[in-house]
């Protein structure tokens, strides 16, 4: 089975954000494996796991910094690793869907993972514009993958505490919200080994995505308002809020 | 003494048990060897001397349990007596007229003084055998002393849950009893002359039982052939402690506390091939497997245990206990097999193994050498390079300080946040020299509850003119507790990035805020090629003022203070003196708590705990700390205030938090030394 994880590279938020013009200034922060993307390697690999084959991981090294994370993934039992030199760290999610589904069409591929969202946009899109581009279904909010045969078994989780489970056809592109165990974590000896080791397929960047997002302004939230704690007993407590709302004018 | 045919019957047996000796030793040297190189042993024979001098004496087993030590004293000196007694009594019976020990009666020739003064303490001492083996088998067996059982939740060879060492202790206690009562009583057999002044217990005997021809073989007999099953027996029981225990002592580690034996041996081996870390027995080092041979199971580790206090599944003892009837099973028994099984499933459970707070106590106060936390700090390496699934907390913290270089997911740029806010500049070592580099430390550096003491060390350090600076964005976390979670590749990483750091600073001395980056910086830096002088900050501190740099204006006599000990300032490093001395020159009230010092008790964050996404139940450490200390200040003086003083970041939040959970809020404040110096020196915040 061919299984291919498309990951993205994002500004890290550990940091202070800093803004240069209308976007992230690039140049003073680092990057990090979107959160998601570490959620859908790792169900990847369980599905690879359970049913063999071998898991492709595929990013746009936006800086340059790409190696790192996927010598990660290699270690957390990746067993291909292919970065796409796009070299623009403004790239957005359209543009990146557009290169990754480019790339991925050679791989012949019987399911695609991609983490649901990333932080940086929230825009939930990667994993869908990939599944349009190859004409693939799409399923997102996936907390766990089973794969038998030439179908896979997927949860989808809704509001509410709602879930849904799907059978699909392969091949198929799946948003990864949480994989079915925890991401297990790689030791660090073995990441530097496979380092030293492994080969990363370099491809370039092809197509034009279509649509995408024009950025006008950039700026750190205000922080504006305050919360104010009520005290006293349940009783009090909500006639205080009844009197609050009521004097807002919403009751 | 004994016919012909005794004396036949008698070689026999001593050849049939020196044979089943020769085996037992054997076997244990041979598993011994089948242990991992361990660090190389400077001077053996000058350290077996020390250890031998140390067990004469009995030095190491009065670290803690005084009264019952003294009487293993008597155990000790009594045996020793016996080995002699039980030697010429064997000379006696096979040549004829060798009766020295007779009171010197038959021997007109023999020194008189000498043969007496032999007879006085064979006597005392087999006084003093009966009374120190009796306290011990009544103390296990009547009393039932619960320091001698283990918790349900610990991990037990199912031989140990049946029994197995109760059993054990009372075979060589009955032997003892056996041996000793029927030495006496064939001395008593053969007064027949009456009572001797120099054999007190045996006149007191041969008054009862008389003197018989006949009395003398029987006991003679059952003292010595007694002898010639119990030797054997010994080397395939826990009581192999007799002769491994000064063995082990004489081999225990050389390299300072706080440097851990490496994830794979240094010593390369034709043809062999190690992985990380301990997954089966003889994974350890041989040093380390021969622990079990030395352990006599006193449980003195388990009683020091912080995990063991919370009633977590973690015993440093049962840890050994196991381990040492896995190799009787595998060795003298007939399972070699299962010296494949994991550790974790013969030895220590996996929740035990991440219940370590890696505090040394257990090292320290074991008698015989012993250093079960280094096998669970091998055994966490070997989990974590097999995928084992460790906790989320942990897991998180590792990933933080892989890619930011700080276990609390912080950008590297934060690191020097705090000394962009301070009043004064405050030096970026790699970009000029200073004097004094300041490691400031993870919790020092981004923690929100910490950053103020941070920001008053600053100060006083600026008050006191010394030139110091920090790395900023450059410095990583220093890898203490990665490396004692087991994460070595980790730690390597951080050290190549510190040592990357400190190669772009110029500096004379490096100052820590943290014992645990003091630690490692100290003890293990050096073997990765870091060779620098590194200090405590109340080290530094106590410099200025003793210099006169720093001046106490403000004698602090209003409040009563105890201070907390942490593990690797002062356990690791023996650095106990500079934070009393400056609470002396700061004019508090002093009390100590009864454990300080060397026998200090864990704040529970060491080794990883404080990342621990799972909070286990029972009361912790820093709980119960808290009570002692406020134990040791007792009624009255309250009109001052009652100081608990730290002098370890981690221990700041530790006990802030444990003041809070047990609800003693406004009885005791936890304070970091810095505070009550600033307070002094009337060094404004």
């Amino acid at each position: 089975m061919n299984i291919v994880v498309a990951i993205k590279h994002i500004p890290s938020i550990a940091d202070d954000l800093p803004v240069k013009g209308v976007n992230v200034d690039f140049d003073s922060v680092d990057f990090v494996l979107n959160e998601f993307d570490e959620q859908s390697i790792e169900q990847a690999v369980l599905v690879k796991e359970a049913v063999g084959g071998t898991v492709t991981v595929v990013g746009v090294d936006l800086i340059g910094e790409l190696d790192a994370v996927l010598h990660l993934a290699l270690a957390k039992g990746a067993d291909k690793a292919v970065k796409i030199t796009g070299d623009d760290p403004a790239a957005d999610s359209h543009q990146q869907a557009k290169w990754l589904s480019e790339a991925i069409k050679g791989m012949s591929a019987d399911i695609v993972f991609a983490g649901v969202q990333a932080s940086n946009d929230l825009d939930g899109q990667i994993g869908a514009m990939i599944a349009a581009y190859l004409d693939m279904p799409y399923i997102g909010g996936v907390s766990s993958v089973e794969v038998s045969g030439n179908t896979a078994t997927v949860n989808k989780e809704f509001a509410g505490g709602v879930g849904a489970k799907y059978e699909a056809a392969l091949p198929m592109v799946v948003g990864v919200q949480a994989a079915s165990k925890p991401p297990r974590y790689a030791p660090i000896s073995k990441v530097r080994q496979i380092a030293q080791s492994a080969t990363i397929e370099k491809v370039a960047p092809t197509g034009e995505a279509s649509a995408g997002i024009t950025f006008k302004k950039m700026a750190p939230p205000v922080a504006a308002g305050h919360a104010e704690m009520i005290e006293g007993s349940s009783k009090e407590v909500a006639a205080k809020i009844v009197e609050l709302l009521k004097s807002k004018g919403l009751a | 003494m004994l016919n012909t045919v005794e004396k036949i019957i008698f070689i026999l047996l001593a050849i049939t048990a020196a044979g089943f000796t020769f085996h037992g030793f054997k076997t244990i040297i041979d598993s011994i060897r089948k242990g991992r190189p361990a660090p190389e042993l400077k001077d053996v024979p000058g350290s077996l001397v020390k250890a031998a001098i140390a067990v004469l004496f009995q030095q190491t087993i009065f670290k803690a349990r005084k009264v019952l030590s003294a009487i293993h004293m008597g155990l000790f000196f009594g045996l020793i007596t016996y080995a002699i007694v039980n030697l010429v009594d064997v000379l006696e019976g096979l040549i004829p007229g060798f009766d020295l020990v007779y009171g010197g009666v038959h021997l007109p020739n023999a020194p008189t003084g000498l043969i007496n003064a032999f007879n006085l303490i064979a006597d005392v001492m087999s006084g003093a055998l009966l009374i120190a083996i009796t306290v011990f088998l009544v103390r296990r067996f009547i009393v039932k002393d619960k320091a001698l059982t283990f918790r349900d939740n610990v991990l037990l060879n199912p031989k140990v849950k049946a029994g197995g060492q109760a059993r054990d202790s009372l075979t060589v206690g009955v032997f003892v009893i056996m041996h000793v009562g029927a030495r006496l009583m064939s001395q008593a057999f053969r007064l027949d002359a009456g009572a001797d002044p120099f054999m007190p217990i045996a006149s007191f005997l041969n008054s009862i039982f008389g003197a018989s021809e006949t009395g003398v073989h029987v006991a003679w007999w059952i003292s010595l052939g007694w002898v010639m099953f119990i030797i054997p027996y010994l080397s395939r029981s826990k009581h192999t402690h007799f002769f491994m225990s000064p063995v082990n002592l004489g081999l225990a580690k050389q390299n300072p506390r706080g440097q851990l034996d490496p994830a794979i041996p240094l010593k390369v081996i034709e043809g062999q091939k190690f992985d990380p870390g301990a997954k089966v027995v003889y994974d350890l080092a041989w040093t380390r497997v021969m622990d079990a041979y030395a352990c006599v199971q006193c449980n003195r580790c388990q009683d020091v245990c912080p995990a063991n206090f919370q009633g977590r599944p973690l015993s440093p003892s049962a840890l050994e206990v196991n381990k040492r009837y896995l190799l009787k099973e595998a060795t003298f028994g007939s399972h070699p097999e299962k010296l494949l099984l994991p550790l974790t499933e013969t030895v220590i459970s996996p929740e035990a193994v991440w219940s370590c707070t890696t505090c040394y106590a257990c090292v320290r106060v074991c008698p015989v050498g012993n250093e079960p936390m280094a096998d669970i700090v091998d055994i966490r390496r070997r989990m974590l390079i097999d995928g084992y699934e460790i906790d989320s907390g942990v897991q998180n913290a590792l990933q933080s300080l892989a890619t930011n270089g700080n276990w609390m997911s912080k950008g590297k740029r934060l690191r020097g946040k705090w000394a962009k806010e301070m009043e004064f500049p405050v030096k970026n070592a790699t970009e000029e020299p200073v004097e004094h580099l300041w490691f400031v430390g993870d919790t020092a550096s981004f923690d929100e509850r910490v950053i103020p003491n941070t920001k008053m060390v600053a100060r006083l350090f600026n008050q006191g003119g010394l030139d110091f600076g920090i790395m900023y964005q450059n410095e990583s976390n220093s890898g203490n507790d990665v490396r004692r979670v087991g994460e070595e590749g980790l730690f390597e990483q951080l050290v190549e990035q510190n040592m990357e750091a400190f190669g772009k600073a110029q500096f004379k001395q490096i100052v820590t805020t943290d014992p645990h980056s003091f630690n490692t910086l100290k003890n293990e830096y050096p073997q990765f090629g870091g060779k620098f002088e590194v200090k405590h900050y109340t080290v530094t501190l106590l410099k200025l003022i003793e210099e006169g740099k720093l001046t106490v204006k403000n004698k602090l006599s209003n409040y009563k203070v105890t201070f907390h000990d942490p593990c690797y300032l002062g356990r690791y490093n023996g650095g106990f003196t500079a934070p009393r001395k400056l609470l002396e020159l700061l004019g508090v009230e002093f009390v100590e708590m009864p454990r300080n010092c060397e026998n200090s008790f864990c704040c529970g964050a060491g080794g990883g705990q404080i990342w621990m996404g799972k909070v286990a139940p029972g009361e912790r450490p820093a709980e119960n700390r808290i009570k002692e200390a406020l134990t040791a200040f007792g009624e009255g003086a309250k009109d001052k205030a009652q100081l608990f003083i730290v002098t370890c970041p981690k221990d700041m939040i530790m006990y802030s938090d444990a003041v809070k959970t047990t609800g003693n809020e406004g009885k005791i404040e936890v304070r970091d030394i810095i505070q009550l110096v600033a307070e002094a020196v009337m060094v404004v915040a």
